[in-house]
Parts: structure tokens; sequence; C-alpha cells
């Protein structure tokens, strides 16, 4: 960001700051209104995770439980297996994570610093599957999948998602300014190609690479309809998400309002610990993604 | 310099090609030609039986099949178009939020906003399907307050999609917002310079500045919120079963139950053809009207 960006608004706060006008209170205002309505739903989950079954079903609805308990928390991991289930879900999330770096580290290289024939078109190709949504290819997948016998374990849950191309476009958008001169430098060294992509390419990404196993990590941690495919029955391989809609159906008859809230708590926090923690590379994925391109 | 390094490329190219090959491009085709098939999920590729366009004729016809694609298809064009147009004005109001620097916080509010796309959808609906229960769900209380009776939100069919889409924008505008921020930021200030200079206010510079040099962003923002919003699965999945009476039956749901829950395959994946060709005009009108634009 220049210094020409900054400077005017910089002003204009130091001007503002001595004379608070009704414009800024308006501002304030309704930066605060979308602060509580955005956060609103999960304050209220997790408040309502530490309620008794009795008090999550009250009318009308109590806000703070009066007496916090972990009732709920308890019961949830005697219905679901709860530290399997997310064993399962660190499993899925780390692998395919893992796979996706490798694979679109190699590939983004390939296709920035390589010139080949038939490279624009195989670009195009496969970034044009990042616009299919994945229920288009989802009923042959399911089969192609069950043939490898991978159906019902978390392999064919990983398997299919270990190369993906936004990883491939986020990559080659930052290796693209890598200078070619480093890695020329390198070569006239005698260095192979792998040992360039990872001893001087990836370390100047790093970044990058940290924002898209961010991504990954978080997307799959979440991803919901290709396990529930391809898990069918296989309940110990279920992932904390999917042991989540089996909560709401072993619910149903009671509807204990309070089981629900601290099972989702549960999956919620590492994708969110993950988020606060680490907000500036998710944000440069993103501006990455869009504006460059 | 770069040269032809033939062996490297293909060394480098290899695993990325080959899975995305085999578990998308070659599921791709498999749709595309299964949609010309009478073919159960449940068997092999090779007991699939040609049979024309029959599966299109028939998610176009009178019978049950074709009512209820046609359904589907028609409650995801409204969940898009609401969508669509709730998160892009969304975005771009609160990408200025975050950006002015009159009242301090903007960093904050971003963080908050963003939040909310790093939780699971499965979660965001578990817990509004509580936050709209109509008797013990917080939302009715609020509504009370302010003198407006109890809604039915998912409950009843006239409301049940509309309830869907603000558990989706919430859970997603974050994210548009993110984008917005970045469009925002590429805006020379220069411009509003010269244009305080001549005497412009805040809304002329919004309309003259600010709005057709967000434009691409827009764009970019209206395909991936397009795409986004045909994947529309968990809530349905899990709290609405596309009901009541199919008010929330969309695409995803509905080409998964034919297609794996009842192995229909042939007719799943005429309908999902139905979906791809749609979103591929869609996208291309889209395009040509933001380059006649450019063009003006």
């Amino acid at each position: 960001m220049s210094a020409a960006v900054d400077q005017t608004p910089r002003q204009g706060l130091l001007f503002k700051r001595k004379r608070p006008t009704t414009g800024d209170a308006l501002i304030a205002t309704l930066m605060l209104a979308v602060v509580v309505a955005s956060a609103f739903p999960l304050v209220w989950m997790v408040l309502s995770s530490f309620k008794t079954a009795a008090e999550s079903m009250q009318v009308p609805p109590v806000w703070v439980p009066r007496s916090p308990s972990f009732e709920a928390y308890e019961k949830v991991a005697g219905v679901l297996n709860v530290g399997r289930s997310i064993w399962n879900s660190m499993v899925i999330a780390t692998v395919t994570t893992a796979g996706i770096l490798l694979t679109s580290l190699m590939a983004g290289y390939a296709f920035a610093k390589y010139r080949f024939r038939g490279r624009n078109l195989l670009f195009s190709i496969l970034i044009a599957t990042m616009f299919l949504p994945p229920i288009v290819t989802l009923i042959p997948l399911y089969r192609i999948v069950g043939s490898l016998g991978l159906n019902a374990s978390l392999a064919g849950v990983i398997v299919p998602n270990l190369a993906n191309a936004f990883g491939i476009f986020l990559m080659h958008q930052f290796i693209a300014g890598v200078p070619d001169d480093l890695i020329d430098a390198a070569r006239m060294d005698g260095a192979s190609e792998m040992r360039i992509l990872f001893g001087i390419v990836a370390p100047n990404v790093a970044p990058a690479i940290a924002a898209l196993a961010l991504f990954a990590f978080v997307y799959h941690w979440n991803s919901y309809l290709w396990p529930l495919t391809v898990l069918q029955g296989a309940g110990d391989q279920y992932p904390i998400v999917i042991s989540l809609s089996r909560l709401l159906s072993y619910n149903r008859g009671a509807m204990n309002t309070n089981l629900v809230m601290a099972g989702a708590t549960l999956a919620v926090l590492p994708p969110l610990v993950l988020f606060v923690f680490l907000q500036r590379f998710f944000v440069d994925s993103i501006v990455g993604s869009g504006v460059k391109g | 310099m770069t040269r032809s390094y033939s062996g490297s490329v293909w060394a480098m190219l290899t695993p990325a090609v080959a899975l995305i090959g085999v578990f998308i491009l070659l599921p791709m085709a498999l749709t595309l030609w299964l949609s010309l098939q009478h073919w159960s999920t449940q068997t092999g590729f090779q007991t699939a039986r040609f049979v024309g366009l029959d599966n299109f004729f028939e998610i176009f016809g009178p019978t049950s099949v074709g009512r209820d694609f046609k359904g589907a298809f028609i409650n995801t064009a409204i969940y898009t178009v609401l969508s669509i147009a709730l998160i892009l004005p969304l975005s771009v109001g609160l990408g200025l939020l975050v950006q002015q620097r009159h009242v301090a916080g903007g960093n904050v509010l971003r963080t908050v906003l963003f939040s909310t796309y790093m939780v699971p959808m499965i979660a965001v609906a578990l817990v509004w399907s509580k936050l709209y229960s109509p008797t013990e769900g917080p939302f009715n209380q609020m509504l009370g307050w302010i003198g407006i009776g109890p809604q039915p939100w998912l409950s009843s069919p006239d409301t049940a999609l509309v309830s869907i889409v603000f558990l989706n924008v919430w859970q997603q505008v974050g994210y548009f917002t993110v984008l917005a921020i970045a469009g925002l930021t590429q805006i020379p200030q220069s411009l509003y310079e010269a244009a305080r200079i001549d005497g412009a206010n805040a809304f002329q510079q919004f309309y003259a500045i600010t709005l057709p040099l967000l434009r691409r962003m827009l764009l970019f923002s209206a395909v991936i919120a397009i795409i986004n919003a045909v994947q529309v699965f968990e809530p349905v999945a899990l709290i609405t079963q596309g009901g009541p009476v199919g008010s929330t039956n969309v695409l995803t749901y509905h080409i998964r139950r034919v297609g794996i829950e009842r192995a229909q395959g042939g007719l799943g994946s005429a309908m999902a053809v139905m979906l791809m060709l749609s979103l591929i005009v869609v996208i291309f009108a889209l395009f040509a009207l933001a380059r006649r634009k450019d063009d003006e």
C-alpha cells in the first residue's frame, strides 16, 4: 500500500478525533449493530450449550444460563463418539491439506515457470474446474470411488480431494512473482528442480502456502456432502460434522437444544480458533485469488 | 528466463493433472454420458443402457419426476437470486464500513464478520434452526419486543426458503466483504480528492467513482456467489428435508436424493447436466453484460 493511500484518511481521522460529529456517531452505531448481528448466533450457541435441558426448552427463551452446567457436553460425549469423530476430522483435514499443498506447489511452479506446448490450454481446463459445483460430478464420482474399493473409508473421503484448481491457481499467482534470476542461479549451481521448488521457490511464497493450508484445512474440516455420501453407514469413520447430524435425529423426540448446541460448539471450535490466530493469511488468500486474477 | 524442462514438466504436473483428471474431469464427462443412459448407481457403468434424450424428456415432463425437478430448479433459482441481491449490496456497504477512517474498529468489524465464514455450515444450520424455533427461539422473542407477531420461519412454505437465504447470507457475507475491501483498496485516492475539489458529496463520489470501479470485483463476487448458492445442502438435508411441501427442495439436495439415495443415476445425471448448462448460460450472460458496460 502506497503512502498516498494512507495519508488522506489519517488526516481525516486526526481532525475528526477532536470533534466527533453526528456522522461519526452514526457510523459507530452501525458498526456496533453489525458486530452484534454477526456474533449473536455464535454467542447464543455457546450460551445455550451450558444450559440444562429444561432451561434450553423454556418459553420465552432464557438468554444467559442461570446455573451453567456441563451436562450437555457430558451427554454429547455419551451419544456421539466425540473423540473418534474429531480424530477422523483431523485426519481428513490434515492429510487432504498436505496433499493439496504438495500437488498445488508442483503444478503451480510448472505453470508459472516452464514453457511447454499446450500450457495455456491445460491451465485453462484445470482452472475451469474451479467453477464446477461438486454436485455435478457427485453421482459418477461415488461410483468411481466405490469401484476403487474406497467407499466407507477415510481414504475415500481424502483421495479425490488431494488436488484442486484453486490451489494450483493460487500457487501460480504467487510463484509467477518469484524472480527468474533466482531460479536460474540455482540451476547454474546444479540444483535439481525439486530442490529449487522446495528450497527456493516455496520459502519465497510462504505466506501464500500458509493461506492455502488454512483454507484447505477449514474447508475440509467443514465439508459435509462428500463425506456423507462416501461414508454411508460407516459410523466409526464419521467426521464431527456428520456425527452432529446424528445428534439431531437422536434428539428428535426430546429436542434438547442444549445437546445440539454443545455438539455444534465442539465442531466450530477448531476452525474458529485457527482463524482468530491466523486471520491475516485467510484475508491474503482471498485478496490473492480475487484481485490479481 | 524460462526454458523448456520437458522431463521436469511432467514430474511436476502429473500428480495434480492425474488427480483432477480422474476425480473431476472424468466424472464430468461421465455425467454427460450417463445423462443419456438408463443406469442404476448401484451397478457398474457397463450396465448403462442408451436411451437418448429420454431422461431429459422425463425431467421436463408432466410426471412427478418432472414436477419435482422443475420445483427444485425454480427453488434454486429463487434462492440464488435472493442470496446475490442481499450479499452484493451488503458486502459493498460493509466493506465501506470496514474501510472508513472516521471511527476506529474497522479491523475488529472485519474479524467478526469473517469469522462466521469459518463456522461449518452444518453447525450454522443447527444453530439457526433453534434461533428460528417458533416458541423457544430468540428471533420471535426479539420481534415481539418491537411489536411484530411470531413468524413461522422454517415451518411455513411461504417463509422457509427465505429463512434459509438469511442463514446463508449471515454465513457468507464476511467472505464477500473481504473481496469488496480488496476492490476498494485498489481505487486511487486521488480520484476522490479530485472529486472533492469539484465539490462532489459522498453519495456522488460513491456513484461516480466507487461503484463503477468496483464493477470487476462485483462481477467476480456474483460468479462466486452463484456457484456457492447452487451448492446449498446442509440446512435442507438436516432441517427441512426439502419441505414444507417442497418449498426448500433445492437442486443439490434433489440431485443427490435421486442419483444416490434412489440410485437413479441416469435421471440424476440429466438433472446435473441441466444445472451445469444453466450455470454456463448465466455466467456467460454476466460476463457479456459486464463487457458491454466496459465498452460504454
